[in-house]
C-alpha cells in the first residue's frame, strides 16, 4: 500500500517538473573570453529617420581595437546587429556613457532613453553626453594613438563628477530623468565639441523636455556652476579684467516675490585672487576695493543677460521654480511657473570676500 | 520527510519571537510597491494615520492573546465557536492562505525575473523557492519559528543602505512639498489601503498561540513589531521621494529597487541582486508558516484535527498550493499592476481580514464570557 502511495507521489511531483517545460535555467552566457562588455555608444542620426549608432571593441582586453558602426532603426537593433558582424557577443552592463549628437538631441531622446533605462542591466549611472561634430573620426583618428581611449573618457567623466569638482557639468541617466519628469525643473547635460583630434568641453546644454533647445558655453557655462550645479569652481578666469580668481565657493540665496513678479537671487562669493596682469596695484585696500566692484558688476551683468537668455528660452535649469514650494501650500501649474518666469523681473546681486595672495605685486 | 510530530510543542516560545515574525510578514512584498501607489509627499502622513490605525487593531489582538480561550489552541476556538464554526472558519482560511501565498511568492518572482533572471522560465524559480520551503515546513512548526531570527537578521540591515539617500546632492527639501493633502479627493485611498494591507497578516498568528508562552505581555511586542514595520515604510517612501521626486515615482514600476541600483560600491555594483536574493529568506519563511496552517486547516477540515499528523496529509496539502500557484503562474498572473486582479484581490482581502478577525475575536469572547455568567 505505501508502495503505491509513493509511486503516485513520484508522479506528480514528476508532473509538477515537466509543467514547468525543459528549458534550460539560464541562457546568458558570459565567459569573459567570449563576450565585449562595451563602455559606451556613440548616437547620430543616420540616413532616413535610422539611428548611427557606433561603439569601440573589444573594451577591455589586449587586442587592437577597432570601431563598429550600424545604421539601424531600434537602439536594440543595434545590439543585436553588433553580435552578428563581430565575433564576441556585446554586453552592455558595463556600458558607462552614452554620446548623442547635437542634431539628435535637438529632435527629443526621451524614447532612447528610456529604452536604456528599462534595461537592468544598464546602470542609472550611466553619463549622457552631447557632442558637436563627428564624434566617430575622432574615434577612428585617436584609437591607434591613444591606448583604452573608451575607458580614459569615462575615467573623465567620473573624475569631475565626484565630490562636484566645479569644472564641468556631468550628468546620469538618473539625474537626467528626474530633472526631466520634475515641475520646475529643466534638464541639463554636457556638451563636448570634437573634431579629428580633440574631444573639448565646451558648455552645457539646455533641454525643453527632452529637445535640445540651447547651448551655453565659456563664462556663461562657469556662472551655471556657480549658481547651480556645483557651488564650487576651482578656477574662474576673468580675460577682460586680467584677473584670475581661484577656489572659490558661493552660496545662492533667491527669494521669489508672492507674485512670483521678480526675483531676487543674491550669490555670496568666498575665494581668493590668484592671478593679476592688470595695472592696478592691489595691494592697496582702495585700489583692491575698485577691481573688488569691477569684478562684481562683470558678473552681475554676465549672470544677468544669462539669466535673460533662459528666460527668452523659457527654461529653467537652474530650478528657481523649486523656491516657489512650502510646505504647507498648493504648488502652481508647471506651465503657469514657465509663463511668468518669463516676465520676471531680474535682481541679481553679488557679495564678494576675495583673498589677495600677498605676493602678487605690482 | 516530516517527523510524525509536524505541530510538537516541547517548549513554548517567548513573545519575541513573535515581535520578529509580526514585523517581517509586514515587510513582505507589498512595501517594495508602496512607494508607486503613494506617489504624493503627503501621504507620509498617511502612512502615519494607518499605522496608528494598526497600533489600535493590535490592541484589540491582544485582548485575544490574554484570553483564556488562545492558550488552549483548536480546543479554544472550539469551546469559543463551536466545532461545525470553526471547520466553515478553517475552510475559509484555506483560501485566504493560498491567495496570500500565491500573491506574495508569484509578486516575489516576477521581480526577481525582472531583475536576476530574464531569461528563465519563471514556473523554475517558483519550483525551487517552494522546494525550500517544503523542507523548512517539514522541519516541524517549532523549527519554522525558529527560523524568524534567520529571515529578521538577514534583511534587517536592508533599511540602513537607504541612508545615502536623505543627504545632498541626491535629497532636497522641496521633493517633500506639500506635506499636507490639497484636498481630500487627492488623497490616494487605494495607496492608504495597501498599506493597511501591508500590515496584515498578524491575524493568521491567532492560530500559533498554543507554541507562546502564556501570560505573556503581547501588547508590547506586537507595538515593537508594528513601530518598526512602520518605520521602515517611512524610510523607504520618504527615500525614494526624495530620489525621484513625485512625479517620476509613478513611472517606475519597482522604486525601491531601482534606487538601490543607483548605489555603487566599489566592488559589487549591483547590489539589487543581493537585496533580492536575501528576501527570499522571508518569503520563505513566512511561505512555510502559511503552508503548515494550510495543512492544519486542512486537518480540522477533514475533522482529524487532534490525530497524529501523517507524511502523506503533509505532502498533498503542499502540492496542492504548488500546483494551484504554478497553474495561476501559468495562465491567469499577468504582470502590470494596474490590470493585476490578484494583487488587488490581496490588497483588499487582506485588509478586510485584518480589520475584522482581532475585532470578531474580541467579540465573541466577551459574548462568551456573558453567557457563562
Amino acid at each position: 500500500m505505501t508502495h503505491i502511495k509513493r509511486v503516485v507521489l513520484l508522479m506528480i511531483i514528476m508532473n509538477i517538473v515537466l509543467l514547468s517545460g525543459c528549458s534550460s535555467f539560464f541562457v546568458e552566457n558570459n565567459t569573459v573570453e567570449e563576450i565585449a562588455p562595451v563602455i559606451f555608444w556613440s548616437i547620430q542620426e543616420g540616413e532616413s529617420g535610422k539611428l548611427k549608432i557606433s561603439t569601440l571593441v573589444p573594451p577591455l582586453i589586449n587586442e587592437k581595437k577597432s570601431m563598429l558602426t550600424l545604421q539601424v532603426n531600434l537602439l536594440k537593433q543595434g545590439r543585436k546587429d553588433f553580435n552578428l558582424v563581430y565575433y564576441r557577443e556585446l554586453k552592455s552592463g558595463q556600458l558607462r556613457m552614452l554620446f548623442i549628437s547635437e542634431e539628435l538631441a535637438k529632435k527629443g531622446i526621451l524614447p532612447l532613453i528610456d529604452t536604456l533605462l528599462t534595461d537592468p542591466d544598464i546602470s542609472q549611472r550611466l553619463y549622457l553626453v552631447v557632442i558637436k561634430g563627428n564624434f566617430e573620426d575622432y574615434i577612428r583618428n585617436q584609437v591607434d594613438k591613444q591606448e583604452n581611449l573608451d575607458y580614459f573618457l569615462y575615467r573623465m567623466l567620473k573624475h569631475y563628477e565626484t565630490k562636484n569638482q566645479g569644472d564641468i557639468t556631468v550628468i546620469n541617466l538618473h539625474q537626467f530623468l528626474k530633472r526631466l519628469y520634475s515641475p520646475f525643473s529643466d534638464p541639463i547635460l554636457p556638451v563636448f565639441k570634437v573634431n579629428k583630434e580633440n574631444f573639448i568641453y565646451h558648455g552645457t546644454a539646455f533641454f525643453k523636455d527632452d529637445k535640445l533647445v540651447a547651448t551655453i558655453s565659456d563664462m556663461n557655462d562657469q556662472i551655471l556652476q556657480l549658481l547651480n550645479n556645483d557651488y564650487y569652481l576651482k578656477l574662474l578666469p576673468i580675460p577682460s579684467l586680467a584677473v584670475s580668481l581661484g577656489q572659490i565657493r558661493s552660496k545662492v540665496i533667491i527669494k521669489l516675490a508672492s507674485d512670483y513678479s521678480s526675483i531676487s537671487i543674491k550669490v555670496n562669493l568666498v575665494g581668493r585672487i590668484e592671478e593679476y596682469r592688470g595695472d592696478k596695484n592691489i595691494v592697496d585696500s582702495d585700489e583692491l576695493e575698485d577691481l573688488n566692484q569691477e569684478i562684481k558688476s562683470y558678473l552681475e551683468k554676465q549672470t544677468t543677460a544669462l539669466l535673460r537668455n533662459m528666460q527668452q528660452w523659457k527654461v529653467d535649469p537652474l530650478q528657481v521654480g523649486t523656491h516657489s514650494l512650502t510646505p504647507f501650500s498648493q504648488p502652481i501649474k508647471d506651465e503657469e511657473w514657465l509663463r511668468k518666469w518669463g516676465d520676471m523681473e531680474l535682481q541679481i546681486n553679488y557679495q564678494l570676500d576675495l583673498q589677495t595672495m600677498t605676493n602678487v605685486n605690482k | 520527510m516530516p517527523s510524525p510530530s509536524l505541530f510538537e510543542k516541547s517548549s513554548p516560545f517567548s513573545g519575541v519571537y513573535f515581535m520578529l515574525m509580526v514585523n517581517r510578514m509586514q515587510m513582505l512584498y507589498f512595501f517594495i510597491i508602496m512607494p508607486r501607489h503613494l506617489v504624493h509627499p503627503y501621504m507620509i502622513m498617511g502612512i502615519m494615520a494607518v499605522g496608528i490605525l494598526s497600533q489600535v487593531n493590535l490592541m484589540l489582538l491582544s485582548k485575544w492573546f490574554s484570553s483564556n480561550f488562545s492558550v488552549q489552541g483548536y480546543q479554544g476556538f472550539v469551546q469559543l465557536l463551536g466545532e461545525r464554526t470553526v471547520r466553515v472558519f478553517a475552510f475559509l482560511g484555506l483560501f485566504l492562505i493560498l491567495l496570500r501565498i500565491t500573491v506574495m511568492t508569484l509578486g516575489f518572482v516576477e521581480i526577481a525575473h525582472q531583475y536576476i533572471f530574464p531569461s528563465m522560465t519563471s514556473n523554475w524559480l517558483i519550483l525551487s523557492i517552494f522546494i525550500v520551503c517544503f523542507y523548512l515546513a517539514s522541519q516541524g512548526m517549532e523549527n519554522t519559528i525558529r527560523f524568524v531570527v534567520i529571515a529578521f537578521l538577514s534583511t534587517i540591515w536592508m533599511v540602513i543602505i537607504y541612508y545615502s539617500f536623505f543627504f545632498p546632492p541626491i535629497a532636497s527639501m522641496h521633493d517633500l512639498y506639500p506635506l499636507m493633502p490639497p484636498e481630500w479627493s487627492a488623497i490616494s485611498w487605494k495607496g492608504l489601503l495597501l498599506v493597511w494591507s501591508s500590515l496584515s497578516g498578524v491575524e493568521f498568528l491567532v492560530c500559533l498561540t498554543p507554541w507562546l508562552r502564556p501570560k505573556q505581555k503581547m501588547l508590547k511586542y506586537l507595538t515593537i513589531a508594528n513601530t518598526i514595520s512602520v518605520l521602515e515604510y517611512l524610510v523607504l517612501f520618504i527615500s525614494s521621494l526624495l530620489f525621484f521626486s513625485s512625479n517620476y515615482l509613478v513611472k517606475t514600476k519597482y522604486p525601491v529597487l531601482d534606487m538601490v541600483r543607483y548605489l555603487q560600491f566599489p566592488a559589487y555594483e549591483r547590489i539589487d541582486i543581493v537585496l533580492i536574493s536575501v528576501h527570499l529568506f522571508v518569503l520563505v519563511f513566512v511561505n512555510s508558516i502559511f503552508i503548515l496552517l494550510f495543512y492544519g486547516a486542512t486537518r480540522i477540515l477533514l475533522g482529524k484535527g487532534v490525530q497524529q499528523t501523517t507524511r502523506m496529509g503533509f505532502a498533498a496539502s503542499f502540492i496542492i498550493i504548488l500546483v494551484s500557484i504554478l497553474i495561476v503562474n501559468q495562465w491567469f498572473w499577468k504582470s502590470g499592476e494596474e490590470q493585476n486582479i490578484w494583487l488587488n484581490l490581496q490588497i483588499g482581502v487582506g485588509a478586510f481580514t485584518y480589520l475584522l478577525v482581532p475585532a470578531f475575536l474580541l467579540v465573541a469572547t466577551k459574548l462568551k464570557g456573558r453567557f457563562k455568567v
